[in-house]
């Protein structure tokens, strides 16, 4: 017990740790690291990455892909063509990595910023452009790719992935290492406030669901820091709910790909839910309403410039690996492709007949909307009317 | 003179629920209560910890932290009676005292609200430099309530003078804490980073000091404390129990649970003679309050809507 507290004697009070602050920017912190920030392999006594370089270097194509897609939708926005975009720049590691440790029957269950892990879902981008476009509203199938829809509500989709984790020990789909199942729940480190987030990690635990809750701690909600946000680390936070907490450097995707898939295993095999934080942090806006240049300084920006994800793997294929530059050059050309096809693809996107959003909160339409809808079809019409008198 | 204080505050509350769960038998309480029996010491120890402007919050289980905080045996039996000379005038009845030139801000039906609004208050008291302490009690349920661990988060961020009282009853309803509450309670506490502790319930000197030691940290700027207040519910969860029997715990364990009572291990402090004393001018109080309530008009039903609004023209 740091902090003295007048009058607890010993038979009145159980002793009870200090509590710790959050770390700062600058500081260094403790977690699971497998990549330097210089490209440099280092090991860990508890997690290894088992895979070879081809592995890396398919890391390393996904990444640069999904940054190559993310500017795109960014600069899609930017001329007008999208409604929002919610960028990742900064955090591909911590998608890649946790993205590519899932099986093909394990769920996921994302934010509105997992556009990387939608990629290794194999979500076409395109899909996720309509929805910020306005086009449709979250147009591909959950089942199709085991990629639940983009969750707006801050931290309401970690009690969606814990019912569907209730549900696939139900199915008894899980209690096997190799073929059982398991769920992942992405949030970020805002959503840790949320009470919503907290039952959801209190009926994992008790019911001991099959479900990994991977914080994306990208220190900032928004304007609000992390350290107004929490007195201690938040992967901490799990030992309070009676499981085990795990934090990883989100920006290295080796040591992300290897915590993810150790939390999965124990989900899959029936020992139930961890809790992961992905320490890294969000290099761009909120989304593209947001101007983060208000309430941040520039020298944070550049401290973590230097703890790139993709640089790092970059610097340990080419030093360590022998990959020579035809393999970046190729991996250039290709999202660039990727890019131009983006573009091609959002601009040719149907508009939608905005009557027709009527028709998809209710399998039955009542009368009531029915007459709205006809009232709007009607308030439409009468521009056309006027325009062509 | 402590020991004497605490006697009288157990005795009290103890004998006011039983001749309350009388009035339920007998009709005069309409729709039952939640008996605090069995958990006196837990609003003894606590509210004679408090200066009489600190405040509280309070549970459906509430009639023993607002006896406690100094509210009027006859008031409060009146209150539950629904009669117009009850503390909220007979329109709050048992879940919903309240009395805040006692400092009571509420008891409240839903489960762990209680805990933001004593968070609430507690930060405007120190947004108003004032070092009012506020109390908020809730139950072992209520630890697994999201809207509990946000005021525990908020209130350690912006260190809030609250101490947050859990009565560990072990159980919620018919629930059992250890179906319940993944991990611990304390440890649900330091998850948030906020300094928790388990005291014994039953002893009401040991939560005076546990409490005592808590609000001084909370008075002093060094923000909030969790305690643990281990406990035994010695009736039913609420009078409906009484009639329907539930089941869900043994006779052995009703046995060794109420084998430590609060009002016998407060009576023992005390001299046989003063004990006696206390108990017989607890009698005539209760007496007294009884003959107050029943002597109370009931409200007139074209006044049901009053006091919703400031306004009256609201309720037209």
């Amino acid at each position: 017990m740091s902090e003295s507290v007048p009058g607890l004697t010993p038979e009145v009070f159980a002793p009870v740790e200090a509590p710790v602050s959050p770390p700062q920017a600058s500081e260094e912190v403790e977690f699971v690291q497998l990549l330097t920030p210089e490209g440099e392999r280092v090991e860990h006594p508890d997690y290894s990455f088992d895979l070879d370089d081809e592995a890396i270097k398919g890391f390393y194509r996904d990444m640069t892909l999904v940054r190559r897609i993310d500017t795109e939708a960014t600069a899609l926005q930017r001329q007008g063509e999208l409604g929002l975009w919610a960028s990742l720049l900064g955090q591909e590691a911590a998608q890649i990595g946790s993205g590519r440790a899932l099986n093909s029957k394990d769920m996921v269950f994302p934010t509105y910023r997992e556009h990387g892990v939608a990629f290794c879902q194999g979500v076409n981008p395109l899909n996720l452009l309509g929805l910020f476009r306005g086009v449709d509203q979250g147009a591909w199938d959950p089942r199709d790719n085991n990629f639940h829809l983009y969750t707006i509500v801050i931290g309401a989709q970690t009690l969606h992935a814990t019912g569907y984790a209730m549900g696939q020990q139900r199915d008894h789909a899980v209690g096997d290492p190799e073929t059982g199942e398991a769920t992942i729940a992405y949030f970020g480190d805002g959503a840790s406030s949320q009470g919503d987030v907290n039952e959801a990690f209190i009926y994992a635990s008790v019911f001991n669901a099959p479900v990994v809750f991977f914080c994306q701690n990208n220190q900032w909600a928004i304007s609000e820091p992390i350290d107004r946000q929490t007195r201690i680390p938040l992967y901490q936070r799990a030992a309070g709910f009676g499981f085990p907490g795990v934090r990883v450097d989100g920006n290295d995707v080796l040591a992300t790909y290897a915590v993810t898939q150790q939390a999965l295993k124990r989900a899959r095999e029936g020992s139930g839910p961890t809790l992961v934080e992905a320490y890294t942090y969000r290099m761009g806006a909120h989304t593209t309403s947001d101007d983060p240049t208000k309430y941040r300084l520039s020298e944070d920006l550049e401290y973590w410039k230097l703890k790139d994800p993709i640089e790092r793997v970059k610097a340990y294929l080419a030093r360590q690996a022998g990959v020579d530059h035809n393999f970046f050059d190729e991996v250039e050309a290709e999202a660039d492709k990727v890019a131009a096809e983006l573009r091609q693809g959002c601009l040719a996107m149907p508009d939608p007949e905005l009557t027709d959003f009527f028709q998809y909160a209710y399998v039955d339409m009542p009368d009531e909307l029915a007459e709205q809808r006809d009232q709007y079809a009607a308030y439409a019409a009468s521009f056309n009317a006027e325009g062509e008198g | 003179m402590t020991a004497e204080h605490l006697y009288r505050t157990v005795r009290l509350i103890r004998r006011f629920e039983e001749r309350a769960m009388d009035f339920v038998r007998s009709g005069e309480i309409v729709g039952g209560i939640h008996p605090y029996v069995g958990q006196e010491a837990i609003a003894a120890g606590v509210c004679a910890a408090l200066r009489p402007d600190d405040v509280i919050t309070s549970t459906h289980r509430g009639h023993g932290h607002v006896l406690a905080k100094g509210v009027d045996p006859a008031r409060m039996l009146a209150e539950l009676m629904g009669r117009e000379n009850g503390l909220n005038r007979g329109r709050g009845g048992s879940m919903h005292a309240a009395d805040f030139g006692l400092g009571i801000l509420g008891a409240n039906a839903i489960v762990g609200a209680a805990g933001s609004i004593a968070t609430g208050a507690a930060w405007a008291y120190q947004r108003q430099g004032k070092d009012v302490v506020a109390v908020s009690f809730f139950g072992d349920g209520a630890m697994n309530e999201g809207m509990l661990l946000e005021a525990f988060n908020l209130a350690v961020l912006w260190r809030v003078p609250v101490v947050f009282v859990c009565e560990n009853n072990g159980y919620a309803t018919t629930m059992p804490v250890r179906s319940a509450v993944a991990g611990s309670i304390t440890g649900r506490a330091r998850a948030f980073g906020m300094p928790a502790f388990t005291v014994d319930g039953q002893d009401p000197e040991k939560v005076l000091a546990a409490t005592t030691a808590a609000v001084s940290r909370a008075r002093s700027g060094r923000g909030p404390t969790f305690l643990e207040c281990t406990t035994y519910r010695f009736d039913a969860h609420h009078t409906f129990e009484h009639r329907a029997r539930l089941n869900y715990r043994s006779t052995e364990e009703l046995s060794t649970g109420r084998s430590r009572d609060p009002v016998e291990i407060q009576g023992e402090r005390l001299a046989a003679d003063v004990r006696a004393a206390v108990d017989a001018e607890i009698e005539a109080l209760l007496d007294a309050a009884a003959g107050v309530a029943l002597g109370g008009a009931h409200p007139d039903p074209a006044a049901a809507l009053e006091f919703l609004y400031a306004s009256p023209e609201v309720n037209r």
